[in-house]
């Protein structure tokens, strides 16, 4: 009996696997790998490219320095020494 | 003629012996008094007897002696250092201290003493003791001098002004009263002075123009109008007319004013340039300073240095022959010119003149003894004294002249760096090209009062116009504005000769009285031209 059951099992399985193999003679469906996309709004770079052409210095006021000159408000130094040399 | 030529002769011969023989008798009452006196007061009589018979300088030991030994002051020891101030100056009360001082109630004293305080930097002692000379007296004209410097010192323009005023009023009034051609020479000295702190105080208040005026009032030939020039030019350049201020420094490059050395004349002149934006010209004087006033300062250094330790190398110049002093570096022989021009000096010289006299008048004396070879003591230490009082003055001079060069060339160093920076912010500008085609000069730029005449300078110097010279330069200021409003015309090569044929010299010569100068220049004209 169990010899009947296996025997019949073997059979039904093998015809399965002969119907499978006739569908699949008829729609083979060639799968690539899935195509790797970059989003190219999603990334941000950070800075420009400068190139020589477009040298350029940022506008800002230029230091002056302003030195002290001579000035002459008094006589002091020359009065005194007018005096020192009277006597 | 001859006879009156043998009496004159005679009488001369007949004074000096009366002199002599008057010295002498004095001179023998001190040695007596010398001899047996023993009390307190022999010093005082020796110094009263020498008074007596004119041994000035020989009486101030034992005066100052007296004081020393006593503390005790009277009327008479006043009246014999009233006496020995006049006829010695300062000497008399040379060795005497402060507080000494302060215990005579004499004007002379009180002037001295009051200076020798200003000198210290004391002014309020110096002010209160100027203080107690009369009105009325001599001496308040150099009193009133000091205390007006005083206030002038404190900021006190009014005060100092009236008491400025008030000494040359006197001054005026004593140099019309003088008999004696020195004293009148000495108060005009003080009138001039004290005329000339006027005119300082107005500039310290910023009334440039009246300054001006009261300048005016110094005759070209005084002594003190080389000195006003550069007041004059100071009050020139506050008032914005560097024009005129370039002129009245230039007039130092005159041959006549040729000993007087202003390094703060060349920075004035670099200033006003640089105001008027002429950078070009006030780089070339900051260079003609270093090129000039270096050399001259190391020579100055190296004279110092090498007699520093002389007591004598200084004074031998003033005595030196005219080959000694031809063979000295011109600088130093025109300092030295300078330095015999100063009142202080003049007084020392006439206190060693007059000390080197009594010295041969004792060196005659017929009877010699203890007493008169201390007195010949005494006088050869005061004549070394005197000497080297003189020789420290003239080292003085040189000393502070070559601080004033250094103290100038660091204002020359900071006008340089601003006169860098200003060059090359034109050349960030690009105003350069427009300005090189500008012109030089013209009489538009000169700014005249209508007593004032204009002439072209030929090169000459006249004595009558110096100080009266102003330049004709336009200010480039304008034109950097004007080639930034609007575009820089390009002149033809035609165009721009005839303009220069046009202009007038670099130098412009004005500010003459119309009165005098009509003569002056008809004068002139019919002169061949010849430098001053």
């Amino acid at each position: 009996m169990k010899n009947i059951i296996m025997i019949a099992f073997i059979s039904l399985s093998s015809f399965s696997n002969a119907e499978e193999a006739k569908d699949r003679k008829k729609n083979i469906i060639y799968k690539y790998k899935d195509y790797e996309a970059i989003d190219l709004g999603a990334l941000e770079i950070k800075g420009k490219i400068i190139a020589p052409g477009d040298l350029t210095v940022s506008e800002r006021e230029r230091k002056m320095f302003k030195r002290e000159l001579l000035e002459k408000r008094d006589f002091d130094f020359e009065n005194k020494r007018e005096i020192s040399n009277l006597r | 003629m001859n006879t009156l030529k043998k009496i004159s002769n005679l009488c001369i011969v007949l004074s000096l012996t009366m002199i002599t023989f008057k010295a002498q008798g004095t001179a023998k009452e001190a040695f007596e008094i010398f001899k047996k006196d023993h009390s307190k007061s022999r010093n005082k009589r020796i110094a009263q007897e020498l008074i007596d018979g004119k041994f000035y300088f020989s009486a101030i030991p034992y005066v100052n002696l007296y004081l020393d030994e006593t503390n005790q002051m009277d009327v008479e020891v006043e009246r014999d250092i009233e006496t020995l101030i006049l006829k010695t100056g300062t000497m008399a009360v040379l060795n005497l201290d402060d507080q000494k001082l302060e215990k005579f109630n004499i004007p002379s004293v009180h002037l001295i003493l009051g200076t020798r305080y200003f000198n210290k930097e004391s002014y309020k002692k110096s002010f209160d003791t100027l203080v107690k000379i009369p009105e009325s007296h001599q001496f308040a004209v150099e009193a009133n001098l000091i205390k007006g410097t005083i206030k002038d010192l404190e900021r006190k323009t009014i005060e100092a002004s009236f008491l400025y005023n008030s000494c040359k009023e006197k001054a005026t009034k004593l140099e019309k009263d003088s008999k004696n051609e020195k004293m009148e020479r000495y108060y005009k000295l003080l009138k001039e002075t004290c005329t000339i702190r006027l005119a300082r105080v107005k500039i310290e208040e910023k009334k440039y123009e009246e300054a001006s005026v009261i300048y005016q009032n110094i005759d070209k030939r005084s002594y003190k109008w080389p000195y006003i020039l550069m007041d004059k030019a100071w009050a020139a350049y506050y008032l914005n007319d560097y024009n005129r201020a370039l002129g009245l420094t230039v007039t130092y490059k005159s041959p006549l004013l040729e000993s007087y050395f202003f390094p703060e004349a060349e920075v004035l002149t670099a200033l006003s340039y640089y105001n008027l934006c002429q950078f070009d010209d006030a780089l070339a004087v900051v260079d003609h300073f270093y090129d000039n006033y270096k050399p001259k300062a190391e020579a100055l250094k190296n004279l110092l240095g090498q007699n520093k330790e002389s007591d004598t190398y200084f004074i031998d110049l003033y005595y030196a022959d005219n080959e000694t002093r031809d063979s000295l570096n011109p600088f130093i022989r025109n300092m030295i010119t300078q330095t015999r021009k100063q009142v202080k000096f003049n007084l020392d010289i006439m206190s060693l003149k007059a000390a080197k006299d009594e010295l041969q008048l004792i060196r005659k004396l017929k009877n010699k003894n203890e007493f008169t070879q201390i007195m010949e003591d005494n006088l050869d230490n005061t004549l070394e004294f005197i000497s080297k009082k003189i020789n420290t003055y003239i080292k003085r001079e040189i000393f502070s002249f070559i601080n004033e060069i250094h103290k100038h060339s660091y204002s020359m160093f900071n006008l340089q760096i601003e006169l860098l920076a200003k060059k090359r912010e034109e050349i960030y500008n690009s105003n350069v090209e427009a300005k090189t085609e500008r012109a030089r000069g013209s009489i538009d730029n000169v700014r005249r009062n209508v007593d004032q005449y204009f002439f072209d300078f030929n090169g000459s110097f006249w004595a009558d116009e110096l100080g009266d010279y102003s330049f004709g330069l336009e200010s480039k200021c304008k034109i950097a504005e004007k080639v930034e409003s609007e575009p820089a015309k390009i002149p033809n090569s035609t165009e721009d000769n005839t303009n220069q044929s046009k202009l007038p010299a670099l130098i412009e010569e004005t500010n003459k009285n119309i009165l005098d100068k009509d003569s002056t220049r008809e004068n002139k004209k019919n002169k061949s031209k010849k430098k001053v």
